[in-house]
């Protein structure tokens, strides 16, 4: 519940802050009205002979409806959107590899999706069947491969799939990654190369509506198979041979959950660059409210995370108005430490654990 | 209830586990023993499902383990190993949960009120309540095993599988939990199989055992298997010697180490000294002896080091006399845990000590004797008489190496020796009238040093048993013809 009003609350002010400043109940009749024409016209209106419309907002200023329905909201909701898609996959890889300090951008699904979005962007490639969607598939795909490469390297190297053994391999595919995108990057001219750069720290300023629709089925699909998933992640606390033991199909459930966070991963990655620390840091927080369990873990850490990004999204225009800071870096100069912090807290508590 | 036929299975071509076949009854606790390398884990694996076998079959209830799905197994069987770690700060009581998995229902799959009930039952059993909250990776190893066996029984399975549960457990927490095991199989008729390391607790635990030799089944049976000591020599190649239990009735087994113990050999007089006043006697030995006695202190057959008689009132009648005489000897800073105690109200100074040498044999008798309570074993009836001063009291000290039914025969012999002594004094029960054959208090001890060659017999046909006859004999002679003495004088 708490969560959900900070969500509302974020939103709203999301919408708010800037800097034309619109009053609230503006906003509140904006999105409503035009909400509801839209959900209208794609159901009742279809069958009614006489269209259905609000017509309240006569008295709004036009430029306003603009700012508003056609600018901040779309915004918002794709901050929203990355934020929650972020911080579920992040929750989900953590519970998956029973390690804490797994995140999307750790293990290197980030950089593959960013791999496959930067390819697409430089060289305007659509793949025929897909149009506008050839962008979120391509990332998907390309972070989905990078992970099996990730694993690849983790079972070439140590049988046990070990902790630190995930976070190294993805560190180094990570950066032989990022090498690849600088040299696609080097080969273009200067104004590509800045949009590239820019578009890499993270933003989900300047998308509009078109972006929120190509990340939404993604983030239903994609959060549909983690959420059903949460007793797996559950038992797969305990290990997976001890998880195959009271019943669970450890095989089956970690090729769901991959597939879930890496939809969410490549969809968020998409439409918003690479956006780091979200995954990492959300579900932390969550699990210190509410405890380990996934089933308040999920749904919690979309919760929060969408809320945090808003915030991080409304930082980032606001700081050094009228310019705008990229999103990821608000995001790493918040989540660093905070990693730093975990990674020390772990320490510790593991420490209490020897006996 | 688990019916293996034929089973061939390993990690790689060559198989590890070489054609098993054998059955698990419901109900029974199953233990498998073998050394490291045997070829238990795996079989285990296979039983689990973790391995797939390469030839044979594994049924339980009568169906192919890899007929049933991974949620139908669970639902039959679980499975308990040793320690596993848990990642995130789970709490004890979300730990247990885990295991209603497969019996979880609906499309939320959430925990029922029946779900609940189960759990709340499983940790009053194991008392894993008090700390429901706590983390699971802050409770101590102990704890951490028994939440663990709790949700392996809140997973209600029919068959339990463990590998090796009590690892890492002291024994305080090893007993807690196959004690825990026991009562679930015992009420519930619970089917175990268990790999279990440690062979004493199998054997007071399982109903069955079998003993996993190179992939191969040497010895299956009942716990009973456990006295074959040849298979147990070969299997795990240390020396094995199996003992009964002294309370119930299971074998125990003793391992010899290889390396030798003070090989040193002690010239038998300069092995002891004695100390005595009108208090105690106390003969005390640099090393052990082997020792079998009726000692109040200090019964059966026992390696020990001090051997004392204690000086009581002629109408002592402790209530603990074992409480006495340890209190007597923590006086005299005596170990009673390494002593023989006896006691009499015989004055110590008419004590009788006899060192011998008889062809070869060396040996020493300690004797103090009265005959107030003389009876005739062998008629008339047991009359509650009022105590004398009367008891006899024997030390017999052999530097010779028994075996245990050399020590039985060897106390046999003083016991004969002695009855013959009282009747050549024609000692008579007052009661009956008859010959005495001893006083209704006797003690005694027999003590060997186990040096030298080792005897199996030292009844009356052999050389130690004669020696000890004749010593024993003339020893408890003269020490009567003392005690006669001071009851004249006190007349």
């Amino acid at each position: 519940m708490l969560s959900g009003g900070f969500v509302l609350c974020t939103t709203l002010l999301g919408l708010l802050v800037s800097s034309v400043t619109i009053p609230v109940p503006t906003i509140l009749n904006i999105t409503v009205v035009n909400t509801f024409n839209i959900i209208a016209d794609n159901t009742i209106n279809h069958i009614v002979t006489t269209p259905i419309y609000l017509d309240w907002l006569n008295d709004v200023p036009r430029n306003e409806e603009m700012i508003i329905w056609n600018i901040r909201l779309p915004r918002v909701l794709l901050a929203l959107c990355v934020g929650a898609s972020l911080a579920l996959a992040g929750a989900a890889f953590q519970g998956l590899l029973r390690n804490p300090l797994a995140d999307p951008y750790t293990i290197g699904v980030s950089s593959g999706a960013a791999l496959g979005a930067v390819f697409v962007l430089f060289f305007q490639v659509t793949i025929v069947g897909l149009g506008s969607y050839t962008l979120p598939v391509v990332a998907i795909i390309s972070g989905f491969i990078t992970l099996g490469v990730v694993f690849g390297l983790v079972r070439l190297s140590s049988r046990s799939m070990a902790i630190e053994t995930i976070i190294l391999a993805g560190i180094i595919v990570s950066a032989f990654i990022g090498s690849i995108i600088s040299l696609i990057i080097s080969l273009g001219d200067r104004d590509s190369m800045t949009q590239i750069i820019y578009w890499l720290y993270g933003s989900v300023g300047m998308r509009g509506w078109s972006h929120v629709q190509l990340m939404i089925p993604f983030m239903l699909f994609g959060s549909f198979i983690l959420l059903i998933h949460y007793r797996e992640l559950n038992a797969l606390a305990l290990g997976e041979e001890a998880a195959d033991h009271i019943g669970v199909n450890v095989k089956r459930a970690k090729i769901y959950i991959l597939i879930g966070a890496s939809l969410l991963t490549g969809a968020a990655v998409a439409v918003s660059g690479s956006i780091g620390f979200v995954g990492l840091v959300i579900p932390h927080l969550v699990r210190i409210v509410t405890g380990p369990n996934h089933r308040h873990v999920l749904p919690l850490s979309m919760l929060v995370g969408g809320a945090f990004l808003i915030l991080a999204d409304l930082v980032a225009r606001t700081i050094i108005a009228p310019k705008e800071l990229p999103i990821g870096v608000i995001t790493a100069l918040i989540g660093a430490p905070v990693f730093a912090a975990l990674l020390v807290r772990e320490r510790v508590g593991r420490g209490k654990g020897i006996d | 209830m688990i019916k293996v036929e034929n089973l061939v299975g390993g990690y790689t071509n060559t198989p590890i586990i070489k054609g098993l076949d054998f059955e698990i009854e419901k109900g029974e606790f199953f233990a498998l023993l073998g050394p490291n390398g045997s070829g238990k884990t795996t079989l285990f694996k296979l039983i689990t499902g973790q391995l797939p076998s390469q030839k044979g079959d594994i049924l339980i209830s009568g169906k192919s383990i890899s007929s049933l799905s991974k949620l139908e197994k669970a639902k039959k069987v679980a499975v308990l190993t040793q320690e596993v770690n848990v990642s995130f700060d789970y709490t004890v009581e979300e730990i247990i949960s885990l295991g209603r998995f497969p019996h979880q229902k609906g499309i939320l799959k959430t925990l029922s009120k029946s779900d609940k009930q189960v759990i709340e039952n499983v940790m009053e059993m194991t008392k894993t309540k008090e700390y429901r909250h706590t983390q699971f990776r802050m409770i101590s190893g102990g704890e951490k095993q028994r939440v663990l066996l709790a949700k392996v029984l809140a997973q209600q399975p029919e068959i339990l599988l463990l590998d090796e549960p009590t690892n890492h457990l002291d024994i305080k927490h090893t007993f807690q939990m196959l004690d825990l095991l026991k009562e679930w199989q015992q009420s519930k008729g619970l089917t175990i199989f268990a790999i279990l390391h440690d062979l004493n607790v199998a054997s007071l635990y399982a109903d069955r055992i079998a003993l996993l030799h190179k992939g191969t089944f040497l010895e299956v049976g009942d716990v009973d298997t456990l006295r074959k000591e040849e298979q147990l020599k070969k299997v795990y190649e240390v020396d094995v010697r199996t003992q009964s239990h002294p309370t119930i009735p299971k074998p125990q087994l003793l391992m010899t180490p290889n390396y030798a113990t003070s090989s040193e050999i002690i010239n038998f007089p300069d092995f002891f000294h004695i100390e005595k006043n009108s208090e105690c006697i106390h003969v005390q030995f640099e090393r052990p002896l082997r020792t079998i006695s009726n000692g109040v202190i200090g019964e059966g057959i026992q390696w020990l080091k001090h051997f004392c008689n204690f000086h009581v009132e002629k109408h002592y009648n402790g209530s603990d006399p074992k409480k006495d005489l340890q209190n007597w000897m923590n006086k005299y800073e005596i170990p009673s845990e390494q002593a023989v105690g006896m006691m009499t109200a015989v004055n110590l100074e008419d004590l009788v000590i006899a060192k011998k040498q008889i062809e070869g044999v060396q040996l020493m008798v300690v004797v103090t004797a009265g005959t107030g309570n003389a009876i005739d074993i062998s008629n008339g009836v047991l009359s509650e008489s009022n105590a004398q001063v009367g008891t006899i009291n024997t030390m017999v000290f052999v530097n010779a190496h028994f075996t245990d039914g050399a020590l039985v025969n060897g106390f046999m012999s003083a016991t004969e020796a002695k009855v013959k002594a009282l009747q050549d004094l024609n000692i008579k029960d007052p009661e009956t009238n008859t010959l005495a054959t001893g006083t209704s208090t006797d003690a005694l001890l027999l003590a060997v040093t186990q040096q030298g060659e080792k005897t199996s017999y030292s009844g009356s046909g052999t050389i130690v048993g004669k020696a000890i006859g004749q010593t024993v004999y003339k020893a408890t002679q003269e020490a009567l013809q003392k005690y006669f003495i001071r009851l004249q004088k006190r007349c």
